[in-house]
């Protein structure tokens, strides 16, 4: 049957809904609204920097004795601003993509991570002094480098770059009929690299030497752009009009370039931390990683299913109810969700409801990832309830049971045995799909293998064994899943 | 028997569904104790009228009358009481699959009478000896015949202490080997004083335990007799061609 219920109404009911299980959330979140000036950094005693931990030399993870943190050129560059702030520096990972809407919308008071200030950005962020310049370079395979010598060489070839990076543009620009290929992450390029999907990487000259120093099939050339200095440095972002924290971000960077500190002294460092990481790139080594990828894509999972069942349960009902205002909720919201992707619902969720309440990114990715799977149950549930013959109903009636009382004895009890192959199925779509969640921060098991592949500067070996780790716990949830369909049988 | 007041009257009961007049005009009554047979070919609206008597089905218009008082205008509440006075037996048992016996016998008692696990077990028991199944108690209704599934129908039925019990067609999902186990039961109901309405197309069930027989045919309640007068001396000729039919069968 076609719902009648026009536009209009299904857009505001949607809105409603959004709403109110945004506030719900805030009830549980409690987290302020932050606020970013200078005098609000220094109130808290802590500056809060959100930044993409894939880009070493600037910022990677150091797994050392099995404890991993932030560590980078541009982690020293914010420790230093934090030191002259005063404050304590907390440091919060995302990915590149998400770095400065994050700033936006008040996730974070600044993003560092090789961040080059282009008249676009400009326009959207406020950016401090630049401190670092390092020129692009273009990394090449060794055996094939006697072709490269710089820009010039990739007329009519293949080069990749970082999506809505400077090095993007540049290469678009500046090589004659040449193909740019964009990824994500330098992970991602760097193997493609390997495979000969492109035929070299633009990329930021440190992080170019530091991938070529760590991989002996790779070398770095330079790339000879053309570059405008006002662009092509790094710097630090913040919100804008935050021009407090902007001064004194300056004043730190001054510091840096008076006594050339990134050259001098921190480069040398994060060298050093690099090799931490590459001495034993082993994936044994690197098992808290996977460790806490699995917790938290667990974590997201089970709550998730949880809820999604018990809103897809409340949905199933309102949609079988007599009442029009329901069934058309019901409707509206199945059909809506069900007909937007769930990348950009918990980009939404997090980005979007964000601007009115601060959630963190892992209950931003449970609530997503519950409204989405409350949508595809509720219409397991309803055919569940459907398939449950009309006699049962008249029975439990005949014999003056309640409605609640006949739904939850008779009814629903048979439904679930009914429907249950189709909802163990949702189930692993959900464990599966819930990977989607990385791209807001949340460390859960795609996450935490990427991390692993910028520490190691291992391509395909993490992807293996996330691959196996996700076989592992989906083969697992079959298991009890099979399980409890044995028990629901009636007789034995 | 002497009819005071009868505990179920039917006054120009009529079911429209769409433009098909299914029920027309139905004025009956039903005294406490007594048994009645509704008989008639298919299509007769007999079923439909069964379903009205205890609001499965809701009267286009009409009266039903439960010892005074109309049933049609009744609300949630008083329906549900309503109910627990009138069991109703079903052609398919509709028994639940996903309750052992005892548990079918139980649930109605615990939940609408709120009696204990205790209580509403003991009397389950009871029952279930009264149509000889007290050993099929913890078994599923999927492990039992057909006809022990009637009996534990009717037994759930039962276990709310009505006062009327309403049949649909009790042994037309029966295997024949298995239709006298049901009607026995239900003939040592009728001979303990329980108000039944049966429909049926059991006519030896109708001639031995029926107080009267009431012959239906489109949409109508064409004869209304004792058992005698509706078999040996029907007056319409529809009932005279269908008597004939079944008993030259």
């Amino acid at each position: 049957m076609k719902n009648t219920g026009n536009l209009f109404y299904r857009v505001v009911i949607i809105f409603i809904l959004t709403m109110s299980f945004g506030s719900l959330s805030t009830a549980k979140a409690d987290v302020p609204e932050m606020s970013s000036s200078l005098s609000a950094v220094k109130a808290r005693g802590e500056l809060v920097v959100a930044t993409s931990p894939d880009y070493p030399p600037y910022e990677f993870l150091v797994n050392k004795n099995g404890h991993s943190t932030v560590q980078g050129v541009d982690i020293m560059v914010a420790k230093k601003v934090a030191k002259n702030i005063g404050v304590k520096l907390v440091v919060k990972k995302m990915n590149f993509d998400s770095l400065l809407v994050a700033l936006q919308t008040g996730k974070c008071d600044m993003v560092i991570g090789g961040v080059n200030p282009t008249p676009e950005r400009r326009k959207n962020v406020l950016f401090t002094k630049m401190y670092y310049h390092g020129g692009q370079y273009i990394l090449v395979k060794k055996s094939m480098s006697w072709l490269y010598h710089d820009k010039n060489s990739f007329k009519n070839k293949t080069i990749g770059a970082q999506t809505g990076t400077t090095q993007y543009d540049l290469a678009k620009k500046q090589i004659k009929g040449v193909k740019v290929r964009g990824m994500t992450s330098y992970s991602d390029l760097v193997l493609a690299l390997k495979t000969n999907k492109v035929n070299g990487v633009v990329m930021e000259k440190p992080a170019a030497l530091a991938y070529a120093k760590n991989d002996g099939s790779l070398r770095a050339i330079n790339a000879e752009f053309k570059l405008d200095k006002g662009t092509t440095g790094v710097a630090i972002a913040v919100k804008k009009g935050n021009v407090s924290l902007a001064q004194a971000a300056n004043k730190g960077i001054d510091q840096i370039q008076k006594q050339d500190l990134v050259n001098k002294d921190y480069l040398k460092k994060a060298g050093q931390y690099l090799k931490v990481n590459t001495e034993d790139t082993s994936m044994w080594h690197y098992w808290r990683f996977f460790a806490t990828g699995i917790e938290y894509t667990l974590i997201i999972s089970i709550v998730s299913a949880i809820l999604g069942l018990m809103l897809g349960l409340l949905l199933a009902l309102m949609r079988l109810s007599k009442n029009r205002l329901w069934r058309g909720i019901a409707i509206s919201y199945i059909e809506f969700l069900r007909g937007t992707p769930m990348m950009v619902q918990v980009m939404f969720v997090y980005f979007g409801i964000g601007v009115l309440i601060n959630i963190p990114a892992l209950l931003a990715g449970i609530i997503a990832v519950s409204l989405n799977s409350g949508a595809y149950v509720a219409e397991i549930i309803r055919g569940g309830i459907n398939s449950v013959d009309s006699g049962q109903t008249e029975a439990a009636e005949s014999l003056g049971l309640s409605m609640s009382d006949s739904y939850r004895f008779v009814i629903l009890p048979q439904a679930m045995r009914n429907i249950w192959p189709a909802l163990g199925n949702e189930f692993i779509t959900l464990l599966k799909d819930s990977s989607i969640v990385s791209i807001i921060g949340v460390t859960d098991l795609i996450y935490e293998s990427n991390l692993v592949r910028s520490d190691t500067y291992r391509g395909v070996m993490p992807i293996f064994i996330a691959m196996l780790l996700y076989f592992a716990m989906t083969f697992i949830l079959t298991r009890i899943l099979n399980h409890y369909e044995r028990k629901m049988q009636y007789a034995n | 028997m002497p009819i005071d007041q009868p505990i179920l009257a039917i006054q120009h009961l009529e079911k429209k569904y769409g433009t098909t007049n299914v029920l027309k005009d139905i004025n009956e009554v039903v005294a406490e104790g007594q048994v009645i047979c509704v008989i008639g070919p298919s299509g007769a609206g007999k079923s439909t009228f069964l379903r009205c008597l205890n609001l499965l089905e809701q009267p286009t218009s009409g009266e039903i009358l439960y010892k005074g008082e109309n049933i049609t205008r009744f609300d949630r509440t008083q329906l549900s009481q309503y109910r627990e006075k009138v069991g109703m037996v079903f052609q398919n048992f509709n028994l639940f699959p996903n309750m052992t016996v005892a548990q079918n016998l139980m649930l109605a008692p615990q939940r609408v009478k709120k009696e204990s696990e205790g209580d509403a077990r003991k009397s389950a028991l009871l029952l279930l000896d009264r149509v000889g199944l007290r050993k099929m108690a913890d078994r599923y209704p999927e492990q039992l015949s057909g006809g022990q599934k009637q009996r534990v129908a009717i037994a759930r039925a039962l276990a709310m202490n009505p006062e009327v019990l309403l049949f649909d067609e009790p042994t037309s999902a029966l295997d024949p080997e298995m239709v006298g186990e049901v009607l026995q039961v239900m003939q040592e109901l009728a001979e303990d004083g329980m108000t039944m309405v049966v429909v049926t197309h059991e006519m030896g069930f109708a001639k031995k335990a029926a107080d009267r027989v009431w012959f239906m045919a489109d949409g109508y309640v064409q004869e209304n007799g004792t058992p005698q007068q509706v078999f040996d001396q029907p007056t319409s000729e529809r009932a005279q061609n269908f008597i004939n039919k079944i008993i030259n069968d």
